[in-house]
């Protein structure tokens, strides 16, 4: 296969720029009855905990223009169900498996990564911005101090995998968090999260969802994607995973040119399951079309 | 049961049953997904921002080589989905969910219906060749759709209106209870489609039976967990180990 589209993310070398944004791929059985996931440069499976979570009571969506409301609140196996008998599915694939998790405490985080790590995941993706549960998650993402300190102490425990911090459009300063994640080691970091948003549903006079207040996805949050992106990429040397609204290869171009090194699809993938290969092609197209000899040469490419 | 398949299909027509309901008639490319009684499809215009997501709709029947989607205009998506005219292109994700299941032998198919929830259990009324029993609610004589047809494919139509317009005055919980009254309720497996309240009350008659539960989704296809149910053994996907649940699963509030 033509090295055209590969870019390297730390020591993985990915065959294209595209994965799946945690969360929008379960654990990769449903995505495969739509395309072959081995086309994918990665896959980023949903967050997993150290216990199964149940998530937030329904109502847990509602779309709004352009875009959807979450409070999911990462129901998720466990880790155990998960090593035992979700990751030898995926790892039938000829694809990297990128883990993402989350703890409600430094030691959580820890335990999650180190026992990921042995089971033999390629990458460690730390969701340090999910704006859906109560304890732990965002709060990291939030307190530069206690950011410094996940980091390292799960640095620490990462020896095979690359190490992604996921990181939260709600950070004080991105560029200060995007340099305090590579200063710890980081291998990369990804972004954004959802935006913390709510809807009100009028006929009731209630929240739209349960939960209140969820993450807003979907194309009408790219734009305030695109600009973070552009920031952070500019403060850090370790690459940058970009998402936040992209459904075309067009859209992952502007990423790249932003300066991310690789790029998500994420709420995509619910209008239409084939999204990511659709972003595959598109870029291919893009490549052809402005005569671009490898899609690397895209990177951080803008013209100011 | 078939997989999945995501697929483009184009509109033969959009029939305007009354003031609020419609029949979508559309010729999938390629060939015609098999579709059970209860499963669903996810319907779309391709490329379109707001609104962004797919909708789910029962699968309601195969017509004339089209695959035809009963529906009520409820919002943005059905009020655009309304103005789809002959030769309009829409994208689809489906057969999605799990089918009704048939009864034991012996159990008499007991049909109940609430509003567009008849569009789930038109097929399954066909699919049991002129066995089963109807009983079907709305609020008015516009929300009681194809009862004509209905008629040719069931044994007994029992209609109820709150508005008293056809049938019984009342719900269609009204009409199950006088239906059951006196009656060995062993006899019957029941299969309800239609509002919350609608399947909650079913819920609470100890009836043996299913009812089909509608959520909102974002994907259908079970990576979401947005459509998330809860039941007494924790959250399940409405899309994926739904819609379809046994009465006494599903915890209604």
């Amino acid at each position: 296969m033509s090295k055209r589209l590969e870019v390297k993310i730390g020591k993985l070398t990915l065959k294209n720029p595209v994965m799946t944004a945690s969360g929008t791929a379960g654990y990769g059985a449903e995505l495969s009855e739509f395309f072959d996931l081995s086309r994918l440069g990665a896959i980023v499976l949903k967050g997993i905990s150290l216990k199964p979570w149940p998530g937030n009571p329904p109502p847990r969506i509602i779309e709004t223009p352009s875009g959807m409301i979450n409070a999911i609140g990462l129901q998720n196996v466990g880790l155990k169900a998960f090593i035992d008998e979700k990751l030898p599915f995926i790892k039938k694939f000829d694809v990297p498996v990128i883990a993402n998790v989350l703890g409600t405490t430094v030691g959580e985080y820890a335990k999650l990564a180190s026992r990921l790590d042995e089971a033999g995941v390629d990458g460690i993706e730390l969701n340090v911005s999910c704006p859906n549960v109560k304890k732990g998650g965002i709060a990291f993402g939030l307190d530069l101090k206690a950011f410094y300190k996940l980091i390292r102490k799960v640095r620490g425990c990462v020896k095979q995998a690359i190490l992604i911090v996921k990181l939260s459009p709600g950070a004080p300063d991105i560029c200060e968090f995007s340099r305090a994640a590579e200063d710890e080691g980081a291998d990369a970091i990804s972004l954004i999260n959802t935006i913390p948003a709510m809807e009100i549903d009028i006929s009731c006079r209630k929240p739209s969802i349960k939960n209140v207040i969820g993450g807003l996805s979907g194309p009408a949050i790219m734009p305030i994607a695109l600009r973070m992106v552009f920031q952070a990429s500019r403060a850090v040397k370790i690459p940058v995973i970009g998402m936040g609204g992209i459904r075309a290869g067009e859209d992952a171009v502007k990423f790249l040119l932003a300066g991310a090194t690789a790029v998500a699809v994420g709420t995509a993938i619910f209008v239409n399951p084939r999204a990511p290969i659709n972003v595959i092609e598109g870029i291919e197209d893009y490549l052809k079309r402005f005569n671009v000899e490898k899609v690397s040469d895209l990177i951080g490419g803008l013209q100011l | 049961m078939s997989s999945p398949s995501l697929f483009k299909a184009k509109v033969i027509k959009n029939a305007r049953l009354n003031v609020e309901h419609f029949i979508l008639s559309v010729r999938p490319e390629g060939i015609m997904p098999a579709a059970q009684p209860g499963q669903f499809f996810m319907l779309g215009i391709p490329g379109r921002l707001d609104p962004l997501l797919k909708r789910p709709f029962g699968y309601f029947r195969v017509k004339e080589d089209a695959l035809e989607f009963l529906y009520r205009l409820r919002g943005k998506a059905t009020a655009i989905m309304s103005v789809l005219d002959a030769g309009d292109e829409v994208e689809i994700i489906g057969p999605l969910g799990e089918p009704y299941p048939l009864p034991k032998p012996k159990k008499v198919p007991l049909l109940v219906a609430g509003g567009t929830g008849i569009a789930s259990l038109y097929p399954l009324a066909d699919a049991f060749g002129g066995e089963a029993l109807i009983l079907y609610g709305g609020r008015n004589s516009d929300e009681l759709l194809l009862t004509e047809e209905l008629r040719g494919i069931c044994r007994v139509l029992g209609l109820a209106t709150e508005d008293g317009s056809v049938g019984v005055k009342g719900t269609v919980i009204d009409l199950l209870k006088e239906f059951l009254a006196g009656k060995n309720k062993n006899r019957h497996v029941v299969y309800a489609c239609g509002p919350r309240g609608m399947l909650k009350a079913v819920s609470e008659l100890g009836l043996e039976g299913y009812v089909s539960v509608e959520e909102r989704m974002a994907c259908g296809i079970g990576v979401c967990l947005g459509c998330a149910v809860k039941t007494s053994t924790g959250h399940k996907r409405a899309c994926k180990e739904g819609p379809v649940f046994r009465i006494g699963e599903v915890v209604f509030e």
